[in-house]
This record gives C-alpha cells, structure tokens and sequence, in this order.
C-alpha cells in the first residue's frame, strides 16, 4: 500500500469542492473587499455569507466571528486581546498544563508584562479538575483558558462544566476547539464560552486560516492593528480565497459530520483494539470515552517515536509522535509528562489521527506493519533487552 | 531530513545484537532523554574482532551505532580510540545541526567499551581525571582586635578603626 | 467640549479597544436603529474620538449631548436627530 495517511490533525487534503469554491477569487473575483466600487463591495458580501457559514457550524451569531490566519492566530488574540483589555480590572489568568504552544506561550508573554498566570495540572487522563479550577480563581482572575480537545492524547474537557465556573465569577472562558471543530459537534452556547478559536486544517480546508468567536461584542485589544478589516478588531487586507475555502469547508463540515464521527470512530476502535492483541507493552494515553472520535495515542515500551514513524514511513503510513527527537526542541512532550507518563515511556509516543478517507484496509494493514516494525526496533532496543530478561 | 546514507543504516543497521562474554562493554546515554546505546566488543590481537551494538533512539541514533560500529570493526584499538563523532557524521554524509549530539554519543560509546575492555585487561581501573575543585576567591579577612569581618580590601577595620594584618 | 454626568441612553456602543476609523463607521448603524429622540451611548478609549464625533454629528446632523470620563473609557452622549 503506497499512502497510509493517518495524521491529519497535523494536515488534511483540501477538498475538491472547497478548492473549485475558491479559485474564482483568485483571477475573477479578485477586488479587495474594503474598496468602494462594486467589485469591491460584491466581494465583501460574499465574504460576510462565509462569515454567517463559519458562525452557524458553532451555533454564533455572523457578527461574532473574526478571520484569522490560523489556530495559532485565534489563540494568541483571544488570549492577549482578552487579557490586556481587561488589565485594569485584574491581571491573573488560568489555563491548563496542557494547552497549545500558541496559548502557553501567549500566557508566558503576558507574564513578562506583570500579569500573573496559574497553570492548572491534570490528572491522568488529562482531564483539568472543576474542583481546581474553581479554588485557582481569585479576585484578580480576568481569563481562563482550556482546551476543548488535546491533540496528542484526544482527551475531551468537560468545558460546560468549566465555564460555567467562570461565568458565575463573571470571568472570561476562552477554549482552543483547533481540534474539535469539524471533528465533533461544538456549539458555542451548549459549551457556554466567550471566545473559541478554530483551524481550517480540522476542516480539509487550507492551510493559512483560522477564526476566533467572541460572544457579544466582547472587549478585545487589537493584535494586528489596521484599518477597517474585521471591523476594526483585526486588520491587513484579508486572504479572501483562504475565506471562501473555510466558509465552503464549515458548510459540509456542518452536514457530513455525524457520518464522519460514525466512519472514524468505528475505524478508530478497530486499531486500538487490535494493538494491544499484537504488540505487548503498549499504553493507550488519554481519555478512554471522553476523546475525540478518529484519535488513537499510543505510549509503546523500549522504542523511539521518531525511529518508529520513520520505519512506517517506509512502509506507505503517515503517523505522528509526540517524543523528544522527533521535536526539534528534544524536550519530552510537556503534555504526556503532565499527564504522568514516565519520561522514558514517552519517548515512545505515536498518534493516529483518522478521517473520513481512512479505510477498513487501511487500519487491517497498520495493524500489520505497526508490530513488525516494533519488534524490529525492540530487538535493537536494550531497554526491551533488559524488560524481556526481567 | 536525513541523507540517504542515515536512511541506509537506520533500515539495514550492520551488527546490531549482543556479545555475550564480551571483552568490553560501554553504555551511554539515559532513555529520559531519548538516546541510549550500549555498545559491546570482542578483542583479538589488540583488534576489534567483533563490534555488536544496541540502541534506543532516534534514526540518527540508530544511523551512528551502525557506521561507528562497521568503522570500528577490524581496527586496532588505536585506531578504534581515534574514531570522532565529526567522523561518524562524515561517514553518514552528515547528521542535521539538532542530531549531531548522536555522533557523539556513539563516538563516546565505543571509548567506554574499549576503556572498559582495558580496565579488564591491565587489572586495575582507568586513570580518572582528577576533578580540581575551583578555588574560590577570598572575600573576607577578620579584623585580629574586634574579630568583625572585614571585605579583604579594607585597611582598616570597619568597626574598631585599627589596622588590618594582611 | 460638554461634560455630562448621568446622562441616560437607550442604547449603548462598546467601541473600546476599536481602531479608528470604526468610531465614525459604527455608530451611524448603529443610530439607525433608533427612533428620533433616542440617545445612543458611545464607550471609546480612543482619544481622537472626543474631536471626531462631535464633527461627525455636525456634518450629519446628529445632535451632540457632551461626554463623561469613565474609570477604562469615555462616553459620548448622541441623540438621534435625524
């Protein structure tokens, strides 16, 4: 089998009819929608139909929506935005031990500017404590900010339950849904959140696109001041084909998800049942039921995940890893330390992530190669050499 | 990522295994961090007869137990103790800037076996680098009439007046 | 410049944290909502804002109430006059 992919919380194949969507606002309709002549103006109306596509795919109002270049971009102004529009009123902010780098690392920025910031553990499904949550908060307490799915172990968080914490204490509740929207259903008020950031990655739409939902008008600081673009919240002219794409890819997102929960959860239990009946010594890190329905992580004794992608690379699969080579940075993953996986174990981390194009056939032939290539790499191993003598 | 060379020794790693009763045994690395290599020898005529190794690690750690292993197999022992982690990277036609810290692994795994094969051999252990504490410097020198700490510069004493004995 | 205090309004715009120019863009949707008479209650933290509406209500017509300094912003006081 020549392509096996199976990582497609890190990139999906744009599909052919959000690409024929937007190819015309390339070389046809191609105005720039803040000029006031008609090309202009038709452009600005179409860009307002993705807009009220994107908002009813979460259960928002249009003018709730801003455009975004990407996950990353929606995290960093909700989080910022947020925070430093409300310094005045107090300068703590809490989110879990096992956001996203783009959220971390905007609260870490916020630290530098005097603000303060909890980073609430999890136990070790990954799931964050209400209790905790709850006895973090302070007075000064302006955001909070957790994950609706985790990407590297597909825990789920039980968000309703969080911003509901938050909104008895008139606290903002920002959640990072990059993984769950397109992937489960997510409405902004059955989570009862302010803000919510989305990918169109999760979406088979491009890469380069993303958006932030604030409910109500909320008080946000402007990240990239411009001009009149996103109503003042977010200038530079926008990406408007990138637009089109994810309004396209909210639109069958909203009506071919129960079917694709169906195909790649059915997929997904398929794998998980059957590595452990072929390779011994395998965790299966996350949430057991509270996880993302095309998500399998594995945490696999005595081997290497950068060595282990790269021999079912070899055989056509595409999977990802969580462990420290395989990050440039050679740190061991932060979340599957978190989540109280022994640092050598982690370096043994792979992830699957499924999609509607997966096939049975596929997952029959992961489960063939996946063990060969384990014991191939255990029988180089001497940690297994030192766990099979034990 | 990797050249072509990597990926050769990384698929089909030469004289990976074990040797049982070897003649030098030398482990490096730690699995928290991702790499670990043990490399095992076997010495005839102060040659290396037999080089095995087993790794935990990365395709670049793995790459590297492989051509050290094939560099060092049928040298002397000498030459065995010249073989660079620059070397090794050459051999695999270059290791990226963030994995050259496994050709050095190698390298040094391959020196503790043969240290270790000549620990057994001469019957005494190997000569340790004597650690020099670093001397740290004198800050303070006490006044001989009120017994008052002094910085080591002062001339006279900060307390009493009188002055200090150098 | 007119200050008020305690002025009342019908309605209120959050235009605080906004960039310029969406004070002179939006609070002409906004009053379009409202019934002659009706106070629209603008919040700015941008300075320029204190010369610009005021300019903008004369050019359309708008009557200018005065403005009152808040803890985090301003407030513009408008009724809707035509």
């Amino acid at each position: 089998m020549k392509n096996v992919y199976m990582d497609h919380a890190s990139a999906t194949p744009v599909r052919k009819e959000v690409i024929e969507a937007m190819l015309p606002y390339f070389d046809q309709h191609f105005g720039n929608p803040s000029t006031v002549y008609d090309m202009g103006s038709k452009i600005k109306q179409v860009m307002e139909e993705q807009r009220a596509k994107v908002a009813k795919l979460i259960g928002a109002k249009a003018e709730e929506i801003i455009f975004t270049s990407s996950g990353a971009e929606a995290n960093n102004l909700a989080i910022k935005g947020a925070a430093l529009a409300r310094q005045k009123k107090g300068k703590h902010i809490i989110i879990s031990a096992i956001e996203h780098h783009s959220v971390l690392n905007s609260a870490r920025f916020l630290e530098r500017m005097d603000f303060e910031v909890t980073f609430l553990p999890v136990d070790e499904y990954g799931l964050v404590d209400q209790q905790r949550l709850s006895q973090a908060m302070r007075p000064e307490t302006i955001l909070v900010s957790i994950m609706h799915a985790n990407n590297e172990i597909g825990t789920i968080e039980p968000i309703s339950e969080l911003s509901a914490i938050c909104r008895e204490r008139g606290v903002i509740f920002h959640t990072d849904a990059v993984a769950t929207v397109g992937n489960i259903p997510v409405d902004v008020n059955e989570l009862n959140v302010d803000l919510l950031s989305l990918s169109g990655v999760s979406l088979d739409a491009p890469k380069g696109v993303g958006a932030l939902y604030f409910r109500d008008n909320l008080r946000l600081m402007p990240l990239i001041h411009g001009g009149i673009q996103e109503s003042g919240r977010r200038g530079g002219t926008e990406n408007v084909p990138a637009i089109v794409a994810l309004g396209k890819a909210s639109e069958l997102a909203a009506k071919e998800l129960p079917d694709k929960v169906n195909h790649v959860q059915g997929l997904r239990d398929l794998l998980v049942a059957g590595v452990p009946e072929r390779i011994e010594q395998v965790k299966y890190t996350g949430h057991p039921k509270e996880r993302l329905p095309g998500h399998a992580s594995f945490c696999i004794e005595a081997i290497e995940g950068e060595a282990l992608i790269f021999m079912l690379n070899q055989s056509g699969i595409y999977a990802n890893t969580g462990s420290a080579c395989a990050s440039k940075a050679l740190k061991t993953s932060p979340v599957l330390v978190a989540i109280g996986i022994p640092p050598a174990l982690a370096q043994g981390s792979v992830v699957f992530t499924l999609s509607n194009s997966n096939t049975v056939e596929e997952i029959e032939y992961v489960l063939e190669k996946l063990p060969v290539a384990v014991d191939k790499l255990r029988s180089l191993s001497p940690l297994w050499r030192t766990k099979e003598a034990a | 990522m990797y050249s072509e060379k990597v990926m050769d020794h990384f698929s089909n790693p030469r004289n990976a295994g074990v040797i049982e009763n070897a003649d030098g045994m030398g482990e490096v690395g730690n699995p928290v961090c991702g790499d670990m290599m043990t490399f095992y020898i076997k010495v005839e005529d102060e040659k290396l007869a037999d080089v095995k190794f087993q790794t935990f690690g990365c395709v670049a750690a793995l790459a590297v137990s492989s051509i050290v292993s094939e560099m060092a197999k049928g040298k002397t022992l000498k030459e065995a103790k010249a073989i660079t982690k620059k070397a090794a990277a050459e051999a695999l036609d270059g290791l990226p800037k963030e994995k050259m810290h496994c050709s050095n692994l190698g390298a040094k795994a391959l020196a503790e076996a043969i240290a270790n094969y000549e620990e057994k051999r001469d019957g005494k252990p190997r000569a340790v680098a004597k650690q020099t504490k670093r001397k740290r410097p004198k800050r303070h020198i006490t006044c001989s009439h009120c017994d008052v700490k002094n910085p080591v510069t002062a001339n006279f004493c900060m307390s009493c007046g009188e002055k200090m004995d150098h | 410049m007119k200050f008020v205090e305690n002025q009342p309004s019908d309605d209120t715009l959050d235009l605080v944290c906004r960039v310029c120019p969406l004070h002179l863009l939006e609070p002409g949707d906004k009053l379009n909502c409202l019934k002659k008479g009706q106070v629209l209650e603008v919040l700015t933290d941008y300075d320029g804002a204190l010369e610009d509406i005021p300019n903008w209500c004369q050019k359309c017509g708008q009557d200018f109430i005065g403005i009152e300094e808040d803890d985090d912003c301003y407030k513009l006081y408008i009724r809707k006059n035509k």
